[in-house]
């Protein structure tokens, strides 16, 4: 099966946060590294269980400047970048957030995506937040049908 | 739950000796941990509020006479780390019921007050007591490099000569090496009010005063100690705090609640402890028992690997009765005002005094009443530590604490301790209302006692001996507590002894955990921590 | 002694502590001064009763063990802390001698509830499911960072429409009582009770308006009960610990009784034996906001407009305290309880904590009504027994009790000092209370108890000001950024450089680390302290 964790679907993560957030006001000061990482569960296709990946993005004055993969822990730790935000949860998770069926705030309230860092700044920019996990599991085009992972 | 550890040095027991010892060890870069079978550190250098809350009691150790000479303090700056201390002016008194003139003894820099508080009495006692203390201060280097060396066998020096040579003016003549201290000073003073003072006060920094060929060290050690005393502000468990942060600063590690069952051997060789919920710490270079002699040779180690001589030597060695005392706790709205201090009011202010003792032979009763295990006539030695540091009791209120001299732990029953619990007190009470008219029962808040039982089962001083091991010519100096031991090694290697069982025995100066790392920087060629320029 | 530090922190209980360790990590020289012979405040573990009996004075349950960040930040459980949670973490007995149980194990917690109300019991474990998956997020948000406003927190709830994908978390909730939240979701009236008292027991009256809103939050870490073997103490150990590890200082028997003040700046404290010491970067109060702003600010010698009347006001009269206190008896006892609901659960034996006797919110109710009119209710105790987890914390065989029981701190009309008098017969009541479920409880079962009133709490912890165990009552009004005024609500001050961050501030009182780590948050901003810890 096809990853869907392309290039081309960054690109399009991006493009549709952009897209959401260029119309808004009050949007957050400074840059924002936010890592997100994606445990195999044994369910998701994408991600094998016992492994993980990891993607990372900028977010500046609001909008998104890169969202990527990076290799591995190392390539974290090698840069010495320093993370605003971390969300991690299994893969299935992930995947069914993408595909529209599962609500991020649902999935972070249950407990079934782990955030860490300034909870207090996610709620102050609760408009923002709202708009950009929108953009990524309602706005961008998948290879496969709204509603439904493609398993 | 149990664990596995691993460190160079294991300390067992968080007494002050025990600290003392691992803060040299950490800072000499030995991985060292110390493992508490308590909850609190600092065995008996203790402060509670076991009565009330705002009273503070010094349950065990109050008086601080070795401040000046202990190493430790200086080379871990403890007084950066919150040791403070007021040494008040009058030091130690006697009281009486029908008023009569009080005797005080002052700090050594007041020794005029002294001289006049005794002439009261007898003018060749006063000028027989200042001489005695100022030869006594003369040797203080002397006496703590005696205090702050491992023992040696006194053989090439003959004491008595000594002695003689030193004191000879006085009248003392080399003879006098072989008496008691009870002897020496009822040959050197002739006034029974002041006799009565100075046979408790021997016995209780130091020397029973019945027993033989100990009449040198009242000359020496107890003169010296007599009226140098402080008081640790805040209650002496500070300087158990000041000491266990001198340990965390040198990254010692703390083990409390867990006590040690076991010293785990390889052959012949200590190579770590067990605790009594199984976990295992592993020692790479060395174990040292801050507990009494018994426990660590005879069942840390176990007596099947002990040697005849030293599982026989182990079995032999006694507790008690010196050194048993029963700590009295009142919360009081006045501190006692006491008949005597018409005469001199410095007795109303005075660190330590007795109350209940009209002459010598009430003292000598009662310390042998003690001493052969019957409940002696109610007296005490009483202070009341707010009247010069005002945090240990609420404001306008006053915390008194006190000593009696009592049976060892093992001479009366379960049910006749309880029994003490519930009556002692208050027939103490009662007497100490003859001395001080303001001690009715309307200015007690509320008071306990605490006894030698329950000082075994708090910090394991056996039979509530605070030195774990009595005080008896064939149990001091490098025979204490065997000779084969003396030197704070074991015959097993690697495990050292670093508790008043060894050398110089109980009291507060950290000596047997100082001396225990001066051996064992030897054996282990460690760095000189301890600072060479003190002369010990 | 050093008189010059970078930080100088007022109070050692666990959230100076914390604090004071924090900072030491980040390179500031740090002294933390305690009033008391102890550091820890609410962390303190006395033997009350008899030696080796370890009795937990305030904090015993520890709550938020691996919620707050501190426990991992600054290694607690390897400077020796050992928490364990209890298998059965909680009962309720009811008069009827039925019994509820909560267990670590949720599953088999609404399999007890379903004895009483199936219904319940499903709708239980929706209620700690949903809550339990908030419990990470919203602790996080709510505890452990600075505050909020009411208004912010209201709006991101309803943009986030919380109220929507929650049952039971709602805004509405805000202007609800605990009372009210559980009869619209309950029916049982014994599990009511039961859900209510554990509120009570974490400091939330049940009918007070506006606390439903956090509720939810304490039934999803009710099976979150932790207790520290050797001690609640223990947990202080280890923070002073690691602020000394880092070359922080502790110094106990140092009460603060001025911060100095130059330019409207702290620049350091005066100690009440008048000692000075400076602050070079500030000056960090744990203690009552009464303390600081009426008796450590001398507002008659500084500029008249140091402190806004109005602010001074507010303090003077404004403060809201917890309005109701604990009284507790503490026990020696050498039988664990037998009650009689063991028949019907045979659990309850194995319970950690009891709640005896409340069957209905107005049973509960009324004993407020009781308390509100500084009335003793009939006891209605929570009894727990940590030897039954503990191994350490009593001489083999025996085991340590605790009762506690919500009192008033003044009595009748006779205020807070009528509790001395009263203390004994109450806490005779209190035992009788428990022994009529545990009719094992009696005679030689009991060895010893001593009783610990609000009047004690007070006189041990002057912060606790009225017996205010929570530093500052938990209402809507005094919450988030409101906590304990608007002007001190996010730990700055009217007086640069100096900062709140005891239980004053938010959340609040417990042993929740959480005003120590979120007045870091703050003085790291204000001192540009690179935050090595909130590691995202
Ligand atoms: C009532 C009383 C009054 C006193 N007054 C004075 C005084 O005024 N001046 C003075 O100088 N001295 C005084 N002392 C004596 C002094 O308190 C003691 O001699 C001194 O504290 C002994 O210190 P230590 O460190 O060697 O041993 P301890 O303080 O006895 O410490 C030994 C430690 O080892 C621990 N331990 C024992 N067994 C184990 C085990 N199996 N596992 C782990 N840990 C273990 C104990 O719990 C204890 O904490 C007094 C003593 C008492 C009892
Ligand atoms: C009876 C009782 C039972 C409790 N049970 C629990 C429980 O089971 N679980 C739980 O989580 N919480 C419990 N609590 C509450 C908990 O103990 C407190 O909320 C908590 O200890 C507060 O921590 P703190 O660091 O803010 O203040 P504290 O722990 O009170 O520390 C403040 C420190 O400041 C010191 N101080 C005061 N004035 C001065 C001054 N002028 N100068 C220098 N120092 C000063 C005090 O001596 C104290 O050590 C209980 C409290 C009580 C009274």
């Amino acid at each position: 099966m096809a990853d869907i964790y392309t290039q081309q679907w960054y690109e399009e993560v991006k493009n549709a946060i952009n897209n959401k957030v260029a119309g808004m006001k009050k949007l957050p000061e400074g840059t924002w590294q936010i890592a997100i990482e994606i445990v195999g569960d044994g369910v998701s296709p994408y991600v094998l269980q016992g492994q993980e990946r990891h993607f990372l993005a900028s977010i500046d004055q609001g909008t998104c400047l890169w969202y990527k993969e990076i290799d591995d822990d190392t390539e974290q730790q090698d840069q010495k970048i320093k993370l605003d935000y971390r969300f991690r949860g299994n893969a299935s998770k992930f995947d069914e957030i993408a595909a529209g069926i599962m609500d991020p705030i649902d999935a972070a309230l249950g407990g079934e995506i782990k955030v860490k860092g300034d909870m207090r700044f996610l709620l102050r920019q609760a408009d923002q937040v709202q708009a950009l996990l929108e953009a990524y599991s309602n706005d961008v085009s998948t290879d496969w049908p709204k509603g439904k992972p493609p398993y | 739950m149990s664990k596995v550890y691993e460190y160079d040095a294991v300390v067992i027991g968080a007494g002050h000796n025990g600290l003392c010892l691992a803060a040299y060890l950490g800072r000499a870069g030995l991985k060292t941990v110390v493992v508490e079978r308590r909850h609190e550190e600092g065995g008996g250098v203790n402060t509670e509020e076991p009565v009330l809350p705002g009273f503070r009691h010094n349950l065990h150790a109050q008086y601080m006479e070795f401040f000046d000479v202990m190493p430790m303090i200086q080379d871990f700056k403890l007084e950066d780390l919150g040791l403070r201390t007021i040494m008040p002016e009058a030091q130690a008194g006697i009281t009486f019921k029908d008023g009569r003139p009080p005797i005080v003894i002052h700090r050594p820099d007041l020794l005029e007050l002294t001289h006049k508080s005794i002439a009261r009495y007898s003018k060749q006692d006063a000028d027989m007591y200042v001489e005695l203390k100022k030869r006594a201060m003369s040797i203080e280097t002397l006496l703590a490099v005696n205090l702050y060396t491992p023992p040696v066998e006194s053989g090439t020096v003959d004491q008595g000569e000594m002695t003689e040579a030193f004191f000879g003016d006085l009248g003392v003549t080399k003879n006098f090496v072989m008496k008691s201290p009870k002897a020496v000073i009822d040959e050197l003073f002739e006034t029974s009010e002041l006799r009565a003072l100075l046979y408790r006060a021997t016995v209780e920094w130091g020397f029973p005063v019945d027993t033989a060929c100990t009449g040198a060290a009242f000359l020496t050690f107890i003169m010296w100690t007599m009226g140098n005393w402080k008081l640790v502000k805040g209650g002496t468990h500070s300087l158990a705090k000041a000491m266990t942060q001198a340990c965390y600063a040198n990254g010692v590690d703390l083990l409390e609640s867990s006590p040690v069952e076991k010293i785990l051997l390889e052959g012949k060789r200590a190579v770590g402890v067990q605790l009594k919920d199984g976990s295992i710490i592993k020692a790479n270079k060395l174990v040292a028992s801050n507990a009494d002699l018994k426990q660590t040779l005879l069942k840390m180690v176990g007596e099947e690997n002990l040697s005849d001589t030293w599982r026989k030597r182990s079995k032999a060695f006694r507790y008690g009765p010196s050194h048993v005392l029963g700590t009295l706790a009142y919360c009081l709205y006045e501190a006692p005002d006491y008949k005597s201090a018409k005469h001199d009011p410095y007795i109303n202010k005075c660190f330590y005094t007795m109350v209940g003792f009209e002459d010598e032979h009430d003292t000598i009763a009662y310390i042998r009443d003690a001493y052969d295990d019957r409940l002696p006539k109610p007296a005490a030695g009483t202070w009341v530590n707010s009247l010069w540091d005002s945090t240990q009791a609420p404001a306008n209120r006053h915390s008194a604490t006190g000593w009696y001299f009592l049976p060892k732990a093992g001479a009366l029953s379960q049910q006749e301790w309880e029994e003490v619990r519930r009556t002692y007190n208050a027939e103490f009470y009662k007497v100490w209302g003859q001395y001080a008219l303001n001690m009715t029962q309307a200015n007690v808040i509320a008071e306990k006692i605490y006894t030698p039982d329950q000082m075994e089962k708090k910090n394991m001083m056996m039979e509530g001996d605070f030195s774990n091991g009595e005080f008896a010519p064939d149990q001091m100096g490098a025979n204490r507590p065997f000779p084969e031991a003396s030197q704070y090694r074991t015959e097993i290697e690697g495990l050292y002894l670093c508790g008043p069982s060894a050398y110089p025995g109980g009291g507060v100066h950290a000596a047997c955990g100082t001396n225990a790392y001066k051996v064992i920087s030897k054996d282990f060629d460690l760095m000189d921590s301890i600072v060479p320029s003190r002369g010990y | 002694m050093i008189t010059q530090y970078d930080v100088i922190i007022i109070g050692a209980g666990h959230n100076g502590l914390t604090l004071g360790a924090y900072l030491a990590r980040s390179g500031l020289s740090v002294v933390v001064l305690e009033a008391r012979h102890e550091e820890g405040g609410g962390l303190s573990t006395e033997e009350l009763t008899y030696p080796g009996f370890l009795h937990n004075v305030h904090a015993n349950y520890h709550t938020f063990v691996d919620l707050a960040p501190p426990v991992s930040d600054l290694k607690i459980r390897e400077h020796g802390v050992q928490y364990v949670k209890p298998e059965v973490q909680m009962a309720s007995i009811y008069p009827d001698n039925t019994a509820l149980v909560v267990y670590d194990d949720i599953e088999k917690t609404a399999a007890s509830f379903a004895r009483f109300s199936q219904k319940d019991a499903e709708t239980f474990l929706r209620l700690y499911k949903e809550a339990h998956g908030y419990v990470d997020l919203l602790l996080g948000t709510l505890m452990f960072e600075p505050p909020m406003s009411v208004k912010e927190l209201t709006k991101a709830l309803s943009v986030f429409k919380v109220g929507n994908r929650s049952q039971f978390l709602s805004v509405k909730l805000r202007k609800e009582t605990i009372n009210q939240f559980l009869d619209e979701h309950f029916e049982n009236s014994k599990i009511k009770a039961h859900l209510a008292f554990h509120g009570a027991v974490c400091g939330y009256g049940n009918n007070i308006e506006g606390l439903a809103i956090g509720f939810p939050l304490l039934v999803g870490k009710i099976n979150n009960w932790h207790l520290s073997i050797g001690g609640s103490h223990r947990l202080a150990h280890a923070l002073w610990r690691d602020l000394a590890n880092h070359g922080g200082v502790l110094i106990t028997d140092a009460r603060v009784d001025g911060i100095v003040v130059e330019n409207k700046k702290a620049v350091g404290v005066k100690l009440q034996d008048g000692t000075e010491l400076k602050a070079n970067k500030c000056v960090v109060s744990t203690v009552s906001v009464e303390q600081t702003f009426l008796e450590f600010i001398d507002r008659k010698k500084s500029d008249d407009d140091l402190l806004e009347p109005e602010f001074v006001n507010k303090v003077q009269n404004e403060i809201l305290h917890q309005s109701w206190s604990l009284f507790s008896v503490h026990l020696a006892m050498s039988q664990a309880p037998n009650y009689i609901a063991a028949e019907f659960e045979p659990d309850v034996n194995k319970a950690w904590v009891v709640n005896l006797g409340y069957d209905s919110l107005e049973a509960l109710n009324d004993d407020w009504d009781v308390i509100a009119k500084n009335g003793l209710p009939d006891p209605r105790p929570n009894v727990a027994v940590n030897s039954l987890y503990d191994p350490t914390d009593a001489p083999d065989g025996c085991y340590t009790g605790l009762i506690r029981q919500f009192a008033p701190y003044e009595i009748g009309s006779d205020g807070p000092a009528a509790w001395d008098e009263i203390s004994g017969i109450y806490g005779q009541k209190c035992i009788d209370a428990w022994a009529k479920f545990a009719p094992n409880l009696k005679d030689e079962a009991i060895l010893k108890w001593a009783t610990y009133s609000p009047h004690d709490i007070t006189a041990k912890l002057p912060n606790m000001v009225r017996g205010d165990w929570m530093m500052g009552q938990i209402t809507l009004s005094n919450m988030l950024d409101q906590r304990p005024t608007s002007e001190l609500g996010g730990y700055r001050t009217p007086i640069k450089d100096l900062y709140m961050a005891g239980s004053t501030q938010h959340p609040h009182g417990f042993i929740t680390f959480g005003p120590a780590y979120n007045a870091l948050s703050v003085i790291a901003e204000d001192l540009g302290i690179e935050r090595w810890w909130r590691e995202v």
